[in-house]
Formats: C-alpha cells, sequence, structure tokens
C-alpha cells in the first residue's frame, strides 16, 4: 500500500483532497460557483461572450407553466429536458424525435406524456439538484452530433472535456457513449473516457469504468489516432469561459455538432479526477506548472498558446 | 524586524491552521494536565465501585380481586443517600410510608386488576461497609428489660439464660460475643432451640433471637436486612445481619461470610414484600455497579468548589442535564471518525453526517437490534418508496407517504416485541424515522441514477460508519474521558483542522488510480 502510495505520487496523481484544497476552494468562490449551478445563466454568460451553446426552447419553472409542455416537446429533431441545477448528468432526458402518441428517447424507449410531466414534475420539486432546492426544467435543442466519432460510440452524443486552470487549458478527453452508460457519456455510468493531446487534439488511449481499454467496448474499434474536428476553436472556447465566469478551475463541456461545430454544453467547477486515467498521467507537474505561470494581460487566444507551451513541457508525448 | 514580520499581513493559511491547532491543543491538554496531575482526576473509569444501580422488579398474576403490595425501598439516612429513585408504576396507585422505624414502605394499590402484572422501582444508591456507622438513634444505652414472650415458661427460660450468659461475660462486648457464639457457632444449645421462635424462617429467627437477648441486657440491637454489593446481578439475594452497638463500638454481626460491602433496604422481622390478592410472584433484585470514578470526580470538584478547574466539567448541572451532555460529548468522537473515514480511507456514504446521527439511534436500541431494524425498514421503505413510483407522485408528498409507512412500520415492531415480552420495543420508539426516510430517499435516488450496486455499496458504508460511531461513541474509555475532561473537544477540534489540510491521497485512490502505477 505504502509503495503503490510512493509510485502514485511519483506520477504525479491529483487527489481529491488535493482538488478540493488547492483548485476548487482557492481558484472558485463560491459566489462564482452558482453562475455554473445553474446551466440558464452559464448559457447567458456564454452567449453574451460570443460562445455557442445549444438553443434553449424554453423553461419550466412551476407547475404553471407547465402548459408549455407540449409546445416545448413540439419539435421535429427532439429535445433535451434537463434540469437547471443538475449535477453529474442526473436528470437528463433526451427525446429524438415524436412517436406514435409519445416520444422517442435516446435509448430506444418510447416516452409518454405523463412519463415526461412526471420528470419534469420531479426536476421542479428538486430531484436532481444538489441540495435538494426546488429546481428548473429547460428545454433544449437536441445536438445532431458529428459523424467523426461514430466508429467510437454508441448511441448518444460524445462530448468533450477540456479542464481549464487559471484560464489556461490543462487536460482534456473525450467521452463517449456506450450500450452501458445508455446514451449518456457520463463516466460514472459506464461511458468511456479517451485521453485527447491538448496541442493536436488527437486521441489517446481510452479507459472505462476506471480500467485503460484501447478499445471500444461495443464498436470494438481503436480508440487511438482520431483528430477531434475545431480543435483551435474548442480551447478557445474553454479559455474564454474562464473569462466571463472568472472560476480558476473549471470543466468546459463542449459538443460537436454537425452543422453548427462546438457548442458548450455546460461548466463545471468541480470537475473530476477521472480525466488522469483516460490520459494516463498525473496531472500535478502540469497543474503546478500552470498555477505559477504568469498570464498578466493575456487573452484567450495568448492563453491557448501558452497552453500548447506548458503541456509540451510537462506532459510526454505519445508516439 | 518585526516591521518585516508586520508586513507579511497574510500568513499561509498551512502556517495558519497549524498554528491554531497547536493553541488549541496546548490549551486542551494543559486544562487536561492540570486536572490530573494538580486534581488528581483519575484517569480510567475505576475499577472500585461503591455506586450501584438498584432494582425491584414485581412481576405477578392478579385475578380481579384488589390488589395491595407493600414493599421496603432504601430509605435515606445520616450516612448515605439514595437518588435518581424512579417508580414504575403501570396503572396502580402509589403511596409511601416513612414513617415506620423499620425503613421506607412503597403500598401499591390497584382494585381490579386482571392478567399479569409489573411493578418497578429503580435508585441509585451508595454502598455501606463495616466502618459505616449505625444511626445516633442506636447509641443509647437500654434499660435491661425481659421481653414479652407469649408464656411464662418461655419468659423463665429466656431469663435463667440470659443471666447465665451474663454472669459468664466481663462487659457488653464479651456478652454480646457469647451471645452470638452460643446461638450461631455452637451447635444444639438445648435453651437456644427452645426459645427460636417457629414462625419465623430460621436465619431470621437466630438473629432476632439475639436481638431479643441483647436488647434483654440494654445493649441497643436489630435486624438488619439487605443485600451484599459484590458484583452485577440480576437475581440478588436478600441477606440479613445484626447490628449492635456495645462498650460504645458499633458491630455488625454477618451469618455466614462477611461481605466488603453491602446495602441496607430494611430492618426488623417483617417481610420484604407483604401482598394480598396476587399469585405467582417473581421478584427481582438486581444490582449494577456504577462507574466509580465518576462519582470519585463529582467529589473532587465538591472539594474545590471556587477553583476555576469546577468550570470544565459538567458536575454542576442537574443529573438529568448532565445524562444528556454525557451523550453530547461523545458525539464529537464519532465526527471525528467519519472525517477520517472520509477523508483519509475515502469510504462514500449516504449524506454527509448521516451515519453519525444513525450511530446515535442505535443507542436506544442496541447494535444488534439497531443494524436488524434499520436494515428491515430501510428494505421496507425503499420497496414503498419503489412502488410508488409508479403513481407518479410529486416529491414533498410522497416522501410524506414513506414518512408515514415508516411510522406504522415502527408501530408495528413495537407491538410485536411487546407481545414476544422484548423490551426494546420500548426504546425504538425514538429511533429518528425522518432520519430514516432521508436515507430511503438518498438511497433511491442513487439507485436509479446509478446503480443498484451503487446504493446497497453506499447504504452498507453508511450502516458500517454508523456501528463504528456507535461504537466509539459508547465505549466506557470514551464516554468517560469525553464527560469529565471536555476540554479535549478542544484537540479534537485541532485534529479537524489538521486533517482539513490534508492533501493527500485517499485510500480508495490507491484502489481508483491503480492503473497509473507505473512500477511494473
Amino acid at each position: 500500500m505504502i509503495g503503490r502510495y510512493r509510485a502514485l505520487r511519483r506520477a504525479g496523481l491529483l487527489g481529491i483532497n488535493e482538488r478540493n484544497l488547492r483548485l476548487v476552494n482557492e481558484l472558485n468562490p463560491r459566489r462564482l460557483i452558482r453562475l455554473v449551478d445553474d446551466k440558464r445563466e452559464t448559457k447567458r454568460l456564454a452567449m453574451a461572450a460570443g460562445i455557442p451553446t445549444p438553443e434553449l426552447y424554453g423553461v419550466i419553472a412551476n407547475p404553471f407553466h407547465m402548459r408549455h409542455l407540449e409546445s416545448y416537446l413540439d419539435k421535429p429533431d427532439g429535445v433535451v429536458i434537463k434540469p437547471a441545477n443538475g449535477s453529474q448528468g442526473n436528470g437528463i432526458q433526451v427525446l429524438m424525435e415524436p412517436m406514435r402518441g409519445g416520444w422517442r428517447r435516446s435509448n430506444g424507449q418510447r416516452a409518454m406524456l405523463e412519463d415526461i410531466r412526471f420528470h419534469v414534475n420531479n426536476i421542479l420539486s428538486g430531484m436532481y439538484s444538489l441540495s435538494g432546492q426546488p429546481d428548473v426544467a429547460m428545454f433544449e435543442y437536441r445536438v445532431k452530433f458529428d459523424e467523426i466519432f461514430n466508429p467510437i460510440s454508441f448511441g448518444g452524443v460524445p462530448d468533450i472535456r477540456i479542464i481549464v486552470v487559471r484560464g489556461i487549458p490543462a487536460v482534456a478527453m473525450v467521452r463517449l457513449p456506450t450500450a452501458e452508460s445508455d446514451g449518456k457519456a457520463n463516466l460514472h455510468k459506464g461511458g468511456v473516457g479517451v485521453g485527447l493531446d491538448l496541442v493536436t487534439g488527437k486521441t489517446l488511449s481510452g479507459m472505462q469504468n476506471g480500467k485503460t481499454t484501447d478499445i471500444h467496448p461495443d464498436t470494438a474499434n481503436p480508440l487511438k489516432n482520431f483528430s477531434v474536428p475545431h480543435w483551435d476553436a474548442m480551447l478557445e472556447m474553454a479559455a474564454k469561459a474562464y473569462d466571463v465566469t472568472g472560476l480558476g478551475y473549471l470543466g468546459a463541456d463542449i459538443v460537436l455538432d454537425k452543422g453548427k461545430g462546438p457548442l458548450l454544453l455546460e461548466l463545471n467547477a468541480r470537475p473530476g479526477l477521472a480525466i488522469q486515467i483516460a490520459n494516463r498521467i498525473g496531472i500535478r507537474p502540469l497543474l503546478n506548472a500552470t498555477l505559477e505561470a504568469d498570464t498578466e494581460g493575456m487573452d484567450a487566444l495568448a492563453r491557448v498558446e501558452l497552453a500548447r507551451k506548458l503541456y509540451r513541457q510537462n506532459v510526454p508525448e505519445v508516439v | 524586524m518585526p516591521k518585516a514580520a508586520a508586513k507579511k499581513t497574510t500568513v499561509n493559511s498551512f502556517t495558519h491552521t497549524r498554528l491554531l491547532a497547536l493553541l488549541l491543543t496546548v490549551i486542551g491538554l494543559s486544562i487536561f494536565a492540570t486536572k490530573v496531575v494538580r486534581y488528581d482526576y483519575p484517569l480510567s473509569p475505576g475499577a472500585r465501585t461503591t455506586t450501584w444501580d438498584f432494582e425491584i422488579y414485581l412481576d405477578f398474576d392478579t385475578n380481579n380481586q384488589p390488589v395491595r403490595l407493600e414493599t421496603f425501598i432504601p430509605s435515606n439516612s445520616e450516612s448515605r443517600r439514595v437518588s435518581q429513585e424512579q417508580f414504575y408504576n403501570g396503572a396502580f396507585g402509589l403511596r409511601l410510608d416513612t414513617k415506620s422505624a423499620e425503613g421506607r414502605t412503597a403500598i401499591w394499590t390497584y382494585r381490579y386488576p386482571n392478567d399479569r402484572k409489573v411493578l418497578r422501582y429503580r435508585a441509585r444508591l451508595v454502598g455501606e461497609t463495616e466502618s459505616t456507622p449505625l444511626p445516633e438513634g442506636m447509641h443509647r444505652k437500654l434499660q435491661r428489660a425481659a421481653p414479652e414472650t407469649e408464656n411464662d415458661l418461655e419468659r423463665q427460660a429466656f431469663l435463667v439464660w440470659s443471666t447465665d450468659l451474663r454472669r459468664r461475660s466481663a462487659d457488653d462486648e464479651s456478652l454480646a460475643d457469647l451471645v452470638l457464639q452460643e446461638i450461631f457457632v455452637d451447635e444444639d444449645v438445648d435453651e437456644v432451640e427452645a426459645l427460636l421462635s417457629p414462625t419465623l424462617p430460621s436465619s431470621i429467627s437466630r438473629l432476632a433471637l439475639a436481638r431479643d437477648v441483647l436488647t434483654a441486657q440494654g445493649i441497643p440491637a436489630r435486624v438488619a436486612n439487605g443485600i451484599y454489593l459484590d458484583q452485577a446481578r440480576r437475581r440478588a439475594e436478600i441477606h440479613h445481619w445484626l447490628e449492635y452497638y456495645a462498650d460504645g463500638a458499633d458491630h455488625r454481626y454477618f451469618p455466614g461470610l462477611d461481605p466488603e460491602e453491602f446495602f441496607t433496604i430494611w430492618h426488623g422481622t417483617d417481610d420484604f414484600i407483604r401482598a394480598e390478592g396476587i399469585s405467582d410472584l417473581d421478584l427481582q433484585v438486581s444490582i449494577e455497579p456504577v462507574n466509580a470514578a465518576v462519582a470519585d470526580v463529582a467529589q473532587r470538584v465538591a472539594r474545590d468548589e471556587g477553583s476555576a478547574m469546577q468550570w470544565f466539567g459538567f458536575n454542576r448541572l442537574p443529573i438529568t442535564t448532565q445524562l444528556v451532555y454525557q451523550v453530547i460529548v461523545t458525539i464529537p468522537v464519532g465526527i471525528l471518525m467519519l472525517v477520517f473515514l472520509r477523508q483519509f480511507i475515502g469510504l462514500q456514504t449516504l449524506g454527509t453526517f448521516m451515519p453519525v446521527l444513525i450511530g446515535i439511534a442505535f443507542r436506544e436500541t442496541a447494535l444488534l437490534n439497531g443494524i436488524i431494524l434499520f436494515t428491515a425498514l430501510i428494505a421496507l421503505g425503499l420497496a414503498v418508496r419503489f412502488y410508488l413510483e409508479r403513481l407518479k407522485l410529486l416529491l414533498v408528498p410522497r416522501l410524506a407517504t414513506v414518512v408515514v409507512f415508516i411510522v406504522i412500520c415502527m408501530a408495528v415492531v413495537a407491538q410485536l416485541m411487546s407481545n414476544t415480552g422484548q423490551r426494546i420495543g420500548l426504546s425504538i420508539s425514538l429511533f429518528p424515522m425522518v432520519i430514516l426516510t432521508m436515507t430511503i430517499e438518498r438511497m433511491s435516488i442513487v439507485w436509479e441514477e446509478y446503480s443498484a450496486t451503487d446504493a446497497i455499496k453506499q447504504g452498507l458504508g453508511s450502516l458500517l460508519v454508523a456501528s463504528a460511531a456507535y461504537l466509539v461513541m459508547t465505549n466506557p474509555t470514551v464516554e468517560y474521558f469525553m464527560f469529565n475532561f471536555p476540554e479535549l473537544l478542544l484537540v479534537i477540534m485541532a485534529i479537524c483542522l489538521l486533517m482539513g489540510k490534508y492533501t493527500g491521497l485517499r485510500l480508495s485512490e490507491l484502489i481508483r488510480f491503480r492503473e497509473l502505477d507505473t512500477r511494473k
């Protein structure tokens, strides 16, 4: 055990305790965290800064608004219902398209209006919000994801997570849905996380359920060497997210839409640490360098440049 | 130089925390040390016990006849106090008779009872030893007088025998020794056998005879009845002995082995229990030693009245309040353990302090019962919760439904327990059902959003932490230290502060990130 502890420390592994103390507590003041906990607020800030996000169709904030439900659902391309204060992807329901008196969900099941109303009620009563506070249900554009990841994803929307420290993108991964994760890209539900080379945007090896893997469990295709399109734009979006929120440690979740390009889905003020397994690196040395870097007077683009430099210096290149 | 130090306005938060923790530890430990070194507070719950919990338990059949049940109960005297008395009367009327010289009597009455009934009396008392003085009333020389007996023949025999004993002795003390020798040690002394009262049980009749002889010779004497305090007993035996005052000294004579400690319940030759209208009486007199060091501490505090140390303890509070604080001050120890398990081990639980709350609830049910009850109620609650899921209710009314269901379950459990004669039915009534409901709700969300394994894992984790917290919080040493040395709370606070700055890996992370272990 002690040997393992030393080995992991030597590998530069960042633990939850240290993340909470040095990153979340130090860099993310509580009053700012509120901005990203509420997804409506995030969306508003992002739009003001010119960061593209999925279109918001409507909001149900109380049972009185429930009469709008059917009009919000009336989209031939489908709709995504999510709690504004949800965490870890809880409470998100994806409706693909209308289907015989109901809607087809992303997992193929049919959801009736009554089911959806119940789900929205659960959201309103705070079932998925962080502290059980009453919440708001959001209805959003359903992303038609780019086919680039088709060989390595299964039924759902892959998304790209970029961790940004003091406005400098530090590490990134792409999260792929699997059969096990029910079309969601969340790693704790069984999604696959694939590390990304921050400089090139190319996929490295991956992980699922805490174990490293080199192929997608459903399609059996190798995960390596996919190039994420619009990579520069994504890095810039992530760096800009720091400017609009002021959060020194954040995870930007970006999806790639077929027509609209990269869209910012949400921001996370306490991004998790599994990204280290996906990238097969401990991120402490890189973080220390990022924390010490001088960013005085730099704009988002300049910080992206700095990020690439720091990444190359601190992370061994995978051939 | 001091200027340079003053310039540095923001002290590094690590240093700050360490200094604060050091300060708290120093304050806490120095109060602790002062108590131990200067005031000799005992460091362990002592083995020598002089305080005992005493209980009389009466269990009997009634038959629709008026019942009158009298029993002697311990009374206060100059040398001792009976505290924390409690009567469990049920539907019976209770009257206390304190006038009798033989002792205090509790009289329970009820006109038309039926079925089996239980009556209880509880008290806390301090044991007596050979050196405990007899009351002032005994320290008075009596007039020599012949006893009243039923016939002249007996009276004559008594007089002849006692005069003979008197002649053979030098003073009161040797006379008493001689009397006891003839009655209890020498076998077949004809006079003794003839004079023993036929109506009393033999052990008491000999004592009664000795008393009669001594009082006839002007020596104050009485028969005492009580229990020997040696160890915790569920059924303590009632013993009888003789107390007398001869030549300016108190004496006690115990037939059989001398007890180290004992307790007098009543005097005279009356029966312990006198009852009318009942049958099949089961009498249990139980004793249990109480942590003596606590009593020692109380005495010390009383002695140190006016010193600062009395402020760092709870002994000045009323007993009932003390009992509450005895529980409260152990909670931080449970929480300390919880923090350790979460920050260093990385155990996952439902809710932050929920396990400690459950652990506190276990106090009322004891561990095994608590775990069984907890698991059963959670399982039932989850089943109802999942059933309600189909009805598609709003959150708060659904929670309320689960609460009501839990209350019903607990009522049923209490009924079952009382039918089978178990006692825990009484104690679970305060098992916090809101905590249970919240646990059920959290667990069901984890169940839905993650998986059944996650939910069960977290449930088990919570149960594990709750059991550990319970064991720590009810540990006698922990209770003793926290209650008598509450300044240690400062040390616990200091440890919490230091743990709040731990940036190392958790034990669970060693497993989670095992793939990054590059040693091959």
